[in-house]
């Protein structure tokens, strides 16, 4: 009973730690050009394929079997395309509609993210089915002696551990850098940014590239983690990490993360004690992203809410 | 975009830019590009456009609309350039006002169709050799049509677009009738024409989805160069003049589609699944194109009307399993969508924009989710809930063929007499709604909702209503759906369905009536011909939403207002002023 609970909470922590990732992406573009890039799922997606194209087709077969090559090299081509993938959308379809009316962008991303999803059904090998995907981390599972005993597989340890070293990296990156203090300044005013000398285009490429690697690097992630990759994958997570971003304050890196296990943990302990079960989860989730958009869309992290036009 | 009126010698503004330069350069050699285009359209006509028979059988001869029958020795789409060749010719020589823009429509009519003629000969006939030269035959047709169309989009440019010019006309009532019945029987034609051209898709007619591209591409360039002769703007001018004819005209005409080529138990239900997206297309127009509130769950309210008519309609496999009279079903499934309605736009009250959009579009999942989980034993879960019985009045089933005298009509004509009549009823609605004080308070809101506020107007409940009223109407368009098809299945009713209907409303124009009827029409007739290319249809349905947005978010038919806010170039404005009198 317990140690359902405990291993529950465990699962929803991992979930939650690969939606913070991806939520991550959500929030700084958010919270630089306010555009929900509803693409930004596609491009988690797109950088697993990426990494399982890598593995596939290009990964010498000696090097398969050993992680510590094969991980990093697959890390890295996730990351790759999807940065890649990331900055074309924004040169392409995003920034022809900076000043545009409000529900150009919004619907330019929609039409972004069906095309994505499609191009890699139609032109992946057999990616209209789900696709395995390699085990790129030490194999099996640590059981935690506890009541009945709480599995743990490694490549879960990894994806926590990977995401929460990466929003650390992030927002250090934001909170020191030189260039992560132009994203901040342009997040506040970009009219003003741009007067103390701060490039808005450079600034808004390099958040969507930002956002896509972290992305890339969450879709080989749950790639090893769940062992299978599929074109929806993106659409779903990808909701699930706006809601989170929006649980946790959207512009936030801290609220990102925290928002992301909630999610995590509402899907895993919804779909173990809420009626319906796990057939429900999905339903919680939605429920929650509603709620939270009505009585505090300003998340936990949030500033105010900012009267927008 | 800066225009260079027709003498060369009187430039208005100097070149700026590299693209004007060139258009000031040409602009001396202007006719004779242009002639030169019309020309090289009509010998590209000539010309073999494949150098081997496809393997499905000849190509091209496939390719017309069936009312015309070879008059030149040509047929289909090369018809029809020879036809806009002639008009690039006449329009270059004569001296007419907008000649220019004229021409340029011309010219990408003729861009379009030698542009899928080339992709579609070269994919389905494998590498570029099909297109120029293999086997010693050559097959240039359609490279010098498209040299053709180009040089007609620039000399069309470089002469100097004109303005379009306004007609101010004005003829014996009688006349103006005359003429109004002219134009809605060439419509009748037309639709029926294109919505049978290429035939069935599929495995019946392989190149029926081509075909179709061809026939729209030929027409959208026919219809660009008559909207910029001023034509276009003069006859719906008139029909405005004659407004209640136009209507009982108009909904004649389209009853009369059945009497048609496209008169056959398959386009009678292409129809008619047109009919159902259309009007729920214009209830999503409400909520989106009056009231500016992005909704992305709509199809939900389509599902919730589908499911509550399944259930009241002694389905078999209803767990409710009682019998009602179908105008009753209707009633009761627009009502109970309408409530949803009201649930789902009550957020409004707190959320604004994207982040309305998202609530809306959880909505939609936790419909979807639920409905696909059999939620209450009311949605069948994956079994749907199949065998509704089909509308039956006076004895006669609607899924039987009908005999009126000597007439017979195929089965699904009744369904489609009355999703017409629905279609009208929902417009009607809307076109009264708009004008209403509800529909003006609505365009506030959408223009500017804290001053629409400061002006009075009780925005939440507007707002509310809005989502309401949308709702109900894609409610009552669900319970013809379900009964049509006869089957209620949570599949049908998934976000891409939603997006669908959003991309018709902006594709047709928001907040026009004939833009999401056009929009409906397009986006759910084109999966129907373009069935051998199902894989792509998704992929280029997103390419073209971006690429919609980019280059004409007004849409096709946009509304006078939006027209003023969100027209890219400032010459495609026309003034708010003149079309509102």
């Amino acid at each position: 009973m317990l140690s359902t609970l405990l291993s529950q909470i465990i699962n929803g922590l991992v979930l939650g730690s690969l939606i913070g990732l991806i939520a991550l992406g959500y929030t700084m573009v958010y919270g630089i050009v306010q555009l929900i890039n509803f693409a930004h799922g596609e491009i988690f997606m797109v950088g697993a394929y990426g990494g399982l194209a890598m593995f596939s087709y290009l990964l010498p077969t000696a090097l398969k079997n050993q992680w510590y090559f094969a991980l990093p090299i697959l890390l890295i081509a996730g990351a790759a395309v999807s940065v890649l993938v990331a900055v074309a959308m924004e040169r392409l379809a995003y920034r022809p509609l900076r000043g545009a009316p409000r529900l150009a962008p919004l619907i330019t991303a929609l039409g972004v993210s069906v095309a994505l999803q499609e191009a890699v059904r139609v032109f992946y090998p057999n990616a209209t089915a789900a696709l395995p995907f390699p085990n790129i981390f030490v194999p099996g599972t640590l059981i935690i002696p506890f009541g009945d005993g709480i599995p743990i597989r490694y490549s879960a340890m990894l994806l926590v551990v990977v995401s929460l070293a990466l929003a650390f990296a992030l927002n250090s990156f934001v909170e020191r850098s030189r260039m992560g203090r132009a994203m901040r300044a342009t997040a506040q005013d970009p009219d003003v940014a741009r007067l103390m000398g701060v490039d808005p285009d450079r600034v808004i490429v390099l958040t969507f590239a930002l956002g896509g690697a972290l992305a890339g690097v969450g879709g080989i992630l749950y790639g090893g983690l769940y062992n299978t990759v599929n074109i929806d994958m993106g659409f779903q997570n990808g909701i699930f990490a706006f809601t989170a971003a929006v649980l946790g304050g959207i512009g936030s890196i801290r609220g990102a993360i925290v928002g992301g296990l909630a999610i995590g943990l509402v899907k895993a302990l919804g779909g173990q004690y809420l009626p319906g079960g796990t057939a429900y989860d999905y339903v919680w989730i939605f429920v929650v992203l509603i709620v939270v958009l009505v009585f505090r869309p300003q998340g936990f992290f949030g500033e105010t809410e900012r009267v927008r036009a | 975009m800066t225009t260079i009126e027709a003498p060369p010698s009187a430039i208005v503004t100097p070149p700026r830019s590299r693209l004007d330069a060139l258009w000031a350069a040409l602009a001396p050699r202007a006719t004779m590009l242009r002639a030169l285009a019309g020309v090289l359209t009509i010998i590209g006509t000539y010309l073999p456009w494949a150098t081997f028979v496809l393997n499905d059988g000849p190509y091209p001869e496939k390719s017309t609309l069936n009312f015309f029958v070879d008059p030149f020795g040509v047929t289909g789409y090369r018809l029809h350039l020879l036809v806009i060749g002639i008009a690039m010719i006449v329009v270059a020589l004569v001296k007419l006002p907008a000649a220019g823009r004229i021409i340029r429509g011309l010219g990408w009519g003729t861009v379009a169709v030698s542009v899928i003629n080339i992709l579609y000969l070269t994919i389905a006939g494998g590498g570029l050799g099909t297109i120029t030269a293999s086997d010693g035959s050559v097959a240039f047709g359609a490279i010098v049509a498209l040299l053709g169309g180009l040089l007609a989009v620039v000399g069309g440019t470089a002469g100097g677009l004109g303005t379009k010019p306004e007609l101010t006309w004005k003829l014996a009532w009688w006349v103006e009738w005359l003429i109004l019945l002219v134009v809605f029987a060439i419509v009748l034609f037309l639709v029926a024409g294109v919505l049978t051209s290429g035939g069935q898709g599929g495995v019946v007619n392989p190149y029926a989805g081509p075909v179709f591209l061809l026939v729209l591409g030929a027409l959208g360039g026919a219809i660009s160069a008559l909207s910029a002769s001023g034509l276009l703007t003069w006859v719906s001018a008139v029909s405005e003049r004659h407004r209640l004819f136009s209507v009982v005209v108009l909904l004649v005409v389209a009853l009369l589609l059945p009497l048609t080529s496209a008169g056959t138990e398959y386009w009678m239900t292409v129809a008619a699944n047109i009919g159902v997206y259309a009007a729920t297309a214009i209830g999503l127009n409400i909520v989106v194109g009056l009231a500016g509130l992005l909704d992305l769950g709509y199809v939900a309210f389509l599902g919730i009307g589908a499911f509550v008519a399944a259930n009241l309609s002694g389905a078999a496999a209803s767990e409710i399993g009682i019998e009602l009279p179908f105008p009753l079903v209707m009633i009761i499934s627009a009502v109970v969508a309408g409530m949803f309605g009201a649930i789902v736009g009550s957020p409004t009250l707190r959320v604004r924009g994207d982040y309305l959009a998202i609530v809306t579009l959880a909505f939609g999942e936790i419909f979807v989710r639920s409905a696909q989980n059999n939620i209450g034993g009311l949605t069948g879960g994956a079994n749907a809930i199949p065998n509704i019985p089909a509308v039956s009045a006076f004895g006669q089933s609607f899924a039987a063929p009908l005999t009126i005298g000597a007439v017979k009509l195929p089965s699904g004509v009744l369904y489609y007499v009355l999703i017409v009549l629905l279609v009208a009823a929902v417009m009607l609605i809307f076109a009264n709604l708009k004008n209403s004080r509800l529909g003006r308070a609505w365009i506030a809101i959408r223009e500017d909702e804290d001053a629409a506020r400061a002006m009075g107007i009780r925005t939440g409940p507007v707002k509310i209503l809005a989502f309401m009223i949308g709702a109900t109407l894609a409610g009552l368009a669900g319970a013809f759906f379900a009964h049509k098809t006869g089957v209620a299945a949570y599949d049908s009713f998934q976000f891409i369905q939603s997006v669908t209907l959003l991309a018709s409303v902006i594709l047709g124009g928001m907040g026009t009536i004939p833009g999401a009827v056009l929009g409906a029409s397009i986006l759910f007739v084109l999966p129907e011909k373009l069935r051998e290319f199902t894989d792509y249809r998704l992929l280029i349905f997103g390419l073209a939403l971006v690429v919609i947005m980019r280059f004409r978010p007004q849409g096709l038919i946009p509304d006078a207002h939006r027209r003023a806010e969100l027209a890219p170039d400032a010459d495609d404005v026309t003034p708010v002023v003149d079309v509102k009198k």
